[in-house]
């Protein structure tokens, strides 16, 4: 489903990220840790061309998003994406922010779109709060209209930057079991994320990230229990700490 | 000193006349500057080097220069460029459409720096999340930025819109029978100058007021709901 | 262009002194100082009175404020010239009309930017110059005025920039400022106006520009004078995702 080969990108002199070659399989959760700095926002953002590479190829269903010539937007609309911060259009309403894409990008009739946001509002656990502002809404909540944002084209890959990193502790469980949900639907996802209770529990892979490289690429049990390389294995001591 | 004896049908019809021109310079103008403020500042979001430095070019060109030399340059210097066909077509028009062009470029300026304003308002974060839904770079413009940057803006654009309107004033100074022009020939012709300067002045200011009441208006309708 | 800068640019500079008064850009200039010097003190008084306690202050100030801003400055100008010979008593030229219009007009939007600047110090700075038995026109002359008043410089510089500009209205009254003066000029050439009117135009471009460039100077330089004295910065660092 998504596919790096030999992936280099720099900042100036910066290598940001270094030869990665990795895939995630469809309907694969791939969760993506590791120390601050290592590229792991970054690695993610390339996937939806936020952040462009120079070297090597990203594939997303089979086509290049990097390519010259490939239509940007309709493949962005393919790949629904999380931020840390949300990002919610503060001047539309909840069910606004939702249909927006739909309506303009995806050709739905507004009633259509309209539906179809509800429906979705309802899957993401706020369906009350359809005709209220993003500022008047919880963290927790903002980030679920967000993740239903997301999910209104109907994308084929579901990517999330830190999606839990800005919220108050006692919210970061709605949005990961929202995840949680989407996860056991068989959505492909692709995670940066700390939260390691969501890595076991639903995640097929676990890759390792540091100074701009992938140094383990395990499954979630494999990875916490017997990491192999001592980078890993540093930070997972870290985070125990804690 | 009586402002009734002074406002006879003539009279009013004559300073009705007047005030028509400068709604017309007024309205025409503030089309034409709000449309290439706003195209100009989109166009220095999207540009590159060469984009930004022209709209800077412009803008600085607009701001540093008054008015009244703007007007001078479009209604004697350029149509002396032009071949005579188009000159003659000019005359015929007179200052009306010179004043429309040489305001609404001038107050051009001023609308784009206050939408560019706008626009440094609003994170960038907001831009690159709508691209990420899939819009196009227009789209997200028209759909998310530039409606949260208007919003910002709002004042200062108001604020600039009663300036377009007070500048419309100078187009006198080219033979425009606007308000002002007509006011002064009345006061020539029947001497009773602060009669006719003071219902110009009370024109100006209740209109002036009325834009400021409307641009208020506005900020009200459109706000963004808080917490 | 350049010919007729050669032959005319003397009148352009400085109008037909020494035989005629002083004009062109040097009275443009004149002018400037003048009504940007006359009204700054004005300025200040009226935005006492706008921010005062009592409504007989403050009621006509906020009055005459509004006035002279909701009218255009060529109204103002005609008005000018009508009034101040009727309450002087005697004629006056019509380059003394120009400057006490100039000075009105620039003292109304003056006032509002000092009144911002005032009203900009925290109240703490009056408290505790009141706490420590200063009154109240001392604690305005040494605490609060000094301080809005440098805040409010650059925004007082760019106000004398739109005053230069402001000068070219006395081309309708016959003023013999720098716009009378090329005006004078193509009346004499007839066959090159745009040439004329572009040299006038760039005249005030090149002027103007200097003038906001000293102007953004003097912003950085009261800048940094204020970061250094505080050690927080007002960015906003709001929706920046850390690279990962």
């Amino acid at each position: 489903m998504i596919k790096f080969n030999r992936v280099d990108k720099w900042y100036g002199d910066y290598h940001a990220l270094v030869d990665i070659s990795a895939e995630v399989a469809r309907g694969e959760v791939v969760v993506v840790c590791g120390p601050s700095g290592s590229g792991k926002s970054t690695l993610i953002r390339t996937v939806n061309r936020l952040e462009e590479i120079h070297k090597g190829v990203i594939e997303v269903d089979g086509a290049d998003i990097h390519a010259r010539g490939t239509d940007l937007n309709r493949f962005r609309a393919n790949i629904g994406f999380v931020f840390q911060s949300f990002n919610l259009f503060p001047h539309l309403s909840v069910l606004a922010n939702i249909t927006l894409a739909p309506a303009k990008v995806g050709g739905q009739s507004l009633p259509q779109a309209r539906e179809s946001a509800m429906a979705l509002l309802a899957r993401v656990g706020i369906a009350d709060k359809a005709s209220a502002y993003p500022q008047q809404l919880s963290g927790g909540q903002q980030q679920r209209v967000a993740i239903a944002r997301a999910l209104a084209q109907k994308p084929a890959v579901m990517l999330f930057d830190e999606p839990t990193s800005a919220l108050d502790p006692e919210m970061v469980g709605e949005v990961l079991n929202v995840m949680k949900s989407l996860a056991r639907d068989g959505m492909t996802m692709m995670c940066v994320t700390h939260e390691m209770g969501f890595a076991r529990d639903v995640g097929h892979r676990v890759w390792f990230m540091d100074r701009g490289r992938i140094l383990e690429q395990s499954t979630p049990d494999e990875f916490f229990t017997a990491a192999r390389h001592p980078r890993a294995q540093a930070f997972l001591s870290d985070l125990r700490e804690h | 000193m009586n402002v009734f004896s002074f406002l006879t049908p003539d009279h009013v019809a004559v300073l009705a006349r007047g005030l028509s021109f400068t709604a017309a310079i007024t309205i025409a103008s503030w089309l034409l500057a709000m449309g290439l403020g706003m195209a100009l500042a989109i166009l220095n979001e999207s540009g590159g080097r060469v984009a930004r430095g022209v709209v800077a070019a412009f803008i600085a060109y607009q701001r540093n220069i008054p008015v009244v030399a703007h007007l001078l340059l479009w209604y004697f210097g350029v149509p002396a460029l032009l071949p005579k066909p188009v000159q003659s077509w000019i005359n015929v028009h007179n200052g009306e459409l010179i004043s429309v062009i040489a305001i609404g470029l001038c107050l051009a300026a001023y609308f784009c720096e206050d939408i560019r304003s706008g626009f440094r308002s609003i994170p960038a974060t907001q831009h690159e999340a709508a691209r990420a839904l899939g819009l196009s770079f227009l789209q997200s413009m028209r759909w998310v930025v530039v409606p949260q940057a208007l919003r910002i803006a709002l004042p200062a654009l108001v604020n600039h819109t009663v300036l377009l309107f007070k500048t419309t004033a100078l187009a006198m100074a080219i033979g425009v029978a606007e308000l002002t022009y007509v006011v002064r020939e009345l006061e020539n012709q029947t001497f009773r100058t602060f009669e006719a300067y003071s219902v110009a002045t009370v024109v100006y200011l209740m209109i002036s007021l009325a834009l400021m009441g409307a641009g208020a208006m506005l900020a009200r309708r459109y706000r963004i709901p808080a917490r | 262009m350049i010919e007729i800068l050669r032959t005319y640019g003397t009148l352009l500079l400085i109008g037909s002194y020494p035989e005629g008064p002083l004009g062109g850009l040097a009275l443009t200039l004149i002018l400037s100082v003048l009504g940007v010097g006359l009204a700054f003190p004005l300025s200040i008084v009226l935005a006492l009175c706008r921010i005062s306690a009592y409504a007989v202050l403050r009621v006509p100030a906020t009055a005459i404020v509004y006035l002279v801003r909701g009218v255009p400055l060529i109204m103002l100008v005609f008005w000018s010239y009508y009034l101040v010979p009727v309450l002087i008593g005697r004629t006056v030229s019509a380059m003394s009309t120009l400057v006490v219009t100039l000075v009105v007009y620039q003292a109304a939007y003056m006032a509002e930017i000092v009144r911002a600047g005032i009203e900009a110090l925290p109240n703490g700075q009056t408290e505790a110059a009141r706490s420590l038995g200063l009154g109240y026109a001392r604690t305005l002359q040494a605490v609060i005025l000094p301080q809005a008043l440098f805040n409010m410089l650059p925004s007082l510089l760019s106000q004398f920039i739109s005053t230069v500009k402001e000068t070219s209205l006395g081309y309708v009254i016959s003023v013999q400022e720098l716009t009378f003066a090329a005006n004078e000029v193509n009346s004499s050439l007839l066959i090159r106006p745009f040439e004329v009117y572009l040299i006038l135009s760039l005249t005030y471009f090149a002027v103007c520009l200097l003038l906001t460039r000293a102007a953004h100077l003097l912003e950085t330089a009261i800048l940094r004078r204020r970061a250094g004295r505080s050690t927080t910065h007002a960015y906003a660092t709001h929706d920046q995702v850390q690279p990962g």
